[in-house]
């Protein structure tokens, strides 16, 4: 698997590896703190939400929590972001789509579902 | 020499053609014309990028199915689904200590630790930096072996107590109980993990087992792929190969693990 290629015959499309970017590791370690951040903040909402307050605002709160985080890994871990933006799409809005569609019919058809 | 065409989708509409072999060729020519990837990413890269993303859809719905049946359970006094907090508050080394949900946030620790290794070792690969790659690389896969030993250690403490596919022992939690007794209800009913054990929704012992099971294998199949890689980083396969791709694709097998579980240990956990 040739990494640097000088001329277009040399190409071969099933194994061509285009060269690694290294983009440094500041960022990563930023977005660990931050992911570890989160994470904690997770527990404490956990621990201390208010007796009063609904259930479901403290479980939307941590999926919105868990999205920010799957923003971060997926974005600097996984490198999505510096990827060209038409893969990033590719990738991202069937996910969401899909999911979301699941997610959707959870929410309106749920109740169908008995266990009794 | 210079050709004006006219190409749909994400295409220049003017392309140039170098006459000197010095540069690379591929740049001048149109994204989707063929013969090169659109993204300029390896062809093993893109397709587990796609697998990763129908492993996606299968954790989505795993939780989603989690989601419809645990909301089945009312949560009043005769549906109570248990309280994890409740039931998942021990910790290696510290028997009897209430500690609620300690272990699983040192899982989830050990976990992104591992994420972070991983990623290190993958800036290290683009660096061409062999003996920090083997270093990280190392970190974390001792690091997803830790925490297949620490979810191995929740199993063994879950069955230990009763739970199985079949049977769940964790029936009314201390509030239900304590409204029970105020109502006069079930005076001898009481929950106390020592020594009386009401049965409990089935659902959640058999989700717990089967959602943290499946992603516990996808960890294991990780830390199984991580050894294969790091053997053959130590023998100096990717030096050779000239680049350290294979490290990047095992990094994004890794990555989305990480990801999974966090939305498990949110959805099974904290929910």
């Amino acid at each position: 698997m040739e990494s640097h290629i000088e001329d277009a015959s040399e190409y071969i499309p099933e194994t061509y590896v285009p060269k690694a970017a290294s983009h440094g590791t500041k960022e990563l370690w930023k977005t660990f703190y931050l992911l570890l951040f989160i994470t904690v903040i997770d527990f404490i909402i956990y621990f201390s939400w208010p007796a009063g307050w609904p259930i479901m605002g403290r479980n939307i709160v941590f999926i919105c929590l868990g999205i920010v985080k799957a923003f971060y890994i997926v974005g600097t871990f996984m490198h999505l972001k510096h990827e060209k933006m038409f893969m990033i799409l590719m990738l991202i809005l069937p996910a969401l789509a899909f999911i979301g569609m699941l997610i959707f019919g959870l929410l309106h058809e749920g109740n169908a579902i008995s266990t009794y | 020499m210079d050709i004006s065409i006219f190409v749909p989708y994400f295409v220049p509409l003017k392309i140039s053609i170098n006459m000197s072999s010095e540069t690379q060729v591929l740049d001048t020519q149109p994204q989707w014309a063929g013969g090169r990837s659109p993204f300029n990413v390896s062809y093993g890269k893109l397709m587990m990028w796609i697998f990763l993303l129908s492993d996606a859809f299968t954790f989505s719905c795993l939780l989603v199915a989690y989601g419809a049946i645990r909301f089945s359970y009312s949560g009043d006094l005769f549906t109570p689904w248990p309280d994890p907090s409740l039931v998942f508050n021990h910790f290696p080394f510290a028997h009897g200590l209430h500690l609620p949900l300690l272990f699983v946030s040192l899982m989830t620790f050990i976990l992104i630790l591992s994420s972070v290794t991983m990623v290190l070792a993958v800036e290290a690969g683009a660096r061409n930096e062999h003996k920090t790659v083997v270093k990280y690389l190392l970190y974390t896969t001792i690091g997803g072996s830790a925490f297949l030993g620490c979810q191995a250690w929740e199993w063994s403490q879950f069955i230990g107590e009763g739970a199985t596919l079949q049977e769940n022992w964790f029936g009314f939690t201390t509030e239900a109980s304590k409204k029970a007794h105020a109502l006069g209800l079930f005076d001898h009913v009481h929950w106390d993990r020592a020594t009386d054990r009401t049965p409990g929704p089935v659902p959640f012992a058999s989700l717990f087992f089967i959602v943290t099971g499946f992603h516990g294998f996808h960890v294991l199949s990780g830390v199984v792929i991580l050894i294969i890689t790091y053997i053959n980083a130590i023998f100096g396969t990717y030096k050779r190969r000239g680049h350290y791709e294979m490290v990047e694709k095992v990094g994004l097998y890794w990555h989305f693990v990480d990801l999974v579980w966090v939305f498990v240990f949110t959805f099974y956990y904290l929910i």
